[in-house]
This record gives C-alpha cells, structure tokens and sequence, in this order.
C-alpha cells in the first residue's frame, strides 16, 4: 500500500512539472536564439564599419589623386604650358572617377581659386625681388557613395613652390667678381629640395647664364643652398636670377640684385 | 480533453522542435558569410593603403610611367604584408591594360581573392591618369 502510495506521488510530481520544464526548456532556446542573434548582429555591425573604413581610404585615394593632378597641372604651366591647363585636368580627373567602375560612385567638382593673385588656380609670381611663387590652389566637392554608405566632403589643395633668394659680390680684381648666392626652397609642406638649379647675371642689358664649370653649388640638405661663381662685369651691382625645379619638377625663379660687401 | 488532444500536441512539439533547429540552422549559416565580407573588405583596404602609400611621393605614377613593371612588382612585395599574394593590373583611361608582363608573385590558388581599384595620376608634367587593379590573397 506505502509503495502504491510512493508511486502515485512521483507519477503526480512528474505530470505536474511537465510543464514548468517545457517552459525551461522553451526559456533556454529562446536565450540560444537569441544570443545567436545578437552575435551575427555584432558582426554585421563589424561589416559595417569595414566598409565605411573603406568608403574613407577610398575618400583619400581620391584626394590623393587630385594632389597629383595638381602637382602635373603646376609643373606643366610653371614649365611654360597653358594656366587653363590646370582646370582641364581637373575636368578629365573628375570624369575618369566618375566612369571607372570602383568601389564607390564618385562625384568630384573641381573650382580652381580665381582671385586678385590666382588666375584659373595657378599663381605666377617670378618678378618680386628677391621672391619666386608657383602655386596651383583648388577648392573640392566630393560626394562618394555606395549601396551601404556614403561620404560628402568639401576640401582644398594648395600646392606651392617657393624660392628665395639674396647675395652679395665681393670684387677680386678690376673685371671680376665673386658672387655669392643663398637660395632657400619651400614647399606647400615646408623646406624642399631642387633637382635642377640654373644662375643667370645681367650684364650690359643680356642675360649671361653662369656656366657648370664655373659655379659651385652647397647643398646644406634643409633648402638652403649656397652658390660662389664668378663674373666679368664693370657694373656696381649685379642683378642675378636664380632659377630652380624641385623635385615634382615645378619650375620657379627668383631674380635679386647682389650689392658689393 | 487532454488525452484526447494528447496526439495534436506531440505533433505541435514536433513542429516546434523541427521549426527551432532549422531556424538555428538559418541563423547561424550567416556567421561564415559576414566573417568572410569583413575579411575580405580588410584585404581590401590592406590593399588600398598599400596602394596610397606609394603614390604619396608620386613613386607609382613614376614607375607606370616607365613602364618599370619589375620595380613595381618589387615594391608592391615590400609595401604589402608578408604571406599576401598580390597581382597587380595597370589600365589607361579607357581601360586598354598596359602591362605587358604579369605583376605577381605568384598563384592564388584556391584562395578567397579580394580586389581593389584606385585611380593614379601622375605626377609628370603631363597629364596621366591609370586606373590600378590589385588582386590580393591572404595565405592561409
């Protein structure tokens, strides 16, 4: 009779907690369920930000490459080519983005500084005393975007070559003279480096270009350069230009007049 | 009643248990597939940057210029992270494929293949522009 009772007694507890297990059983899905949920949500969230890191390198690709354009435009006009040339690139760069099939749609507005110094973005100042200015500068529109993302931005390039230039002779005999030149080399970023250097004197009214053999060069190796040559002329002072490109092969020339010591 | 609906519950039961392990199935299918387009978009940035890196000084345009292949080839070996398999294609503006020779070093194999593209322009006094394709494979 005890054991029947016993017996009855675990058959109840069984049938009235068969519910309260699915229940459990129901709470401990939903909380896998879940927890996957979540974990794949994060990761798409990872997926995201992957992309928008790629939308902004994608953003400096860009950037990068109307820097170039400009730095092409600037050696090209500085070297005797057409200013407009400078917005013509501009233009074809902005259609080569717009058609290259890439990883975003690009849409690149290119307005080049027209103002009381920049004519179509290009700068030309070679006659300042002493002074020598090539600079390109350009505004931007930028609007990049794909299926995900996208990226608007306004920004300006200002690219800039920049020579100054002072001297001095010092007479060695009646016909002659020893000149002594300091040139110092900026860029848009700060000192800078020339490749190619040429010196001219003005004597009797003509341009005398100074002859390799006959010019010796310092490179002190932080834009500054010091430069000694000799020159046949009777007059008081010398007027000198000094005309260099930097490494991106922008052209610049600064003309000084060099007084006696 | 209850043992009467005993059998339609157990079916339900059935249903339910069949309906959570195949939505489990569902779910968790993607885990792969958003690990590989994470994977795949850093390759791709890898790529990008490395890209960037040498155009910063105007070296890329300089050596598409030059038709210098076996020096960009070089570069790109150094520029990029160690166990990556790179092949690089260098196309015009109206996308006619310039190099000549294959920039690569080596197979991908059966490897996952990312691409980037990035636009270079020269910094030459004359106007050029290439549109650089490069393929990259992480080493597995």
């Amino acid at each position: 009779m005890s054991g029947d009772g016993n017996m009855r007694k675990i058959s109840t507890f069984r049938k009235d907690n068969s519910g309260q297990l699915l229940i459990v059983a129901a709470l401990v899905i939903a909380l896998l369920i879940s927890s996957t949920t979540v974990y794949v949500y994060e990761l798409g969230k990872e997926t995201e930000v992957a992309d928008t890191q790629r939308l902004d390198d994608f953003f400096f690709a860009i950037k990068r490459a109307t820097h170039n354009a400009m730095i092409s435009s600037l050696a090209n006009v500085s070297n005797g080519g057409d200013s407009a040339i400078l917005t013509t690139d501009l233009n074809e760069l902005a259609e080569i983005l717009r058609t290259a099939n890439q990883f975003a749609v690009c849409n690149l507005t290119a307005t080049p500084l027209n103002d009381s110094t920049y004519n179509s973005g290009v700068w030309l100042s070679w006659n300042t005393l002493g002074l020598g200015v090539t600079s390109a500068y350009s505004d931007f529109s930028l609007k990049a975007y794909t299926t995900e993302t996208s990226v608007e931005s306004s920004y300006a390039i200002n690219v800039t070559t920049e020579i100054m230039v002072s001297g001095f002779y010092t007479e060695l005999n009646s016909a002659e003279k020893l000149v002594n030149l300091t040139a110092v080399i900026h860029d848009e970023t700060g000192p800078a480096l020339a490749q190619n250097m040429s010196i001219q004197y003005e004597n009797a009214g003509e341009w005398i270009t100074v002859d390799s053999s006959n010019l010796s060069i310092t490179d002190y190796g932080n834009s500054t350069y010091s430069m000694l040559f000799i020159v046949s002329t009777a007059s008081g002072t010398i007027p000198v230009s000094a005309q260099i490109s930097d490494l991106r092969n922008i052209y610049v020339r600064a003309n000084t007049t060099c007084p006696s010591t | 009643m209850r043992r009467e609906n005993a059998g339609q519950i157990r079916i339900l039961e059935a249903f339910f248990s069949a309906l959570v392990i195949f939505s489990a199935f569902a779910v968790s299918s993607n885990i792969p597939v958003s690990q590989n387009a994470s994977r795949s978009s850093d390759l791709a940035s890898i790529g990008l940057q490395a890209l960037m890196k040498l155009d910063f000084d105007g070296s890329l345009g300089q050596y598409i210029d030059d038709r210098n292949w076996t020096g960009l080839r070089e570069v790109l070996g150094v520029v990029l992270p160690e166990g990556t398999s790179f092949n690089l294609t260098v196309y015009n503006e109206q996308m006619v494929q310039l190099n000549s020779v294959v920039i690569s070093n080596g197979e991908f194999g059966s490897q996952t293949v990312t691409c980037a593209q990035y636009v270079c322009v020269s910094q030459g006094s004359a106007f050029h522009s290439y549109i650089v394709r490069l393929c990259l494979a992480m080493a597995t």
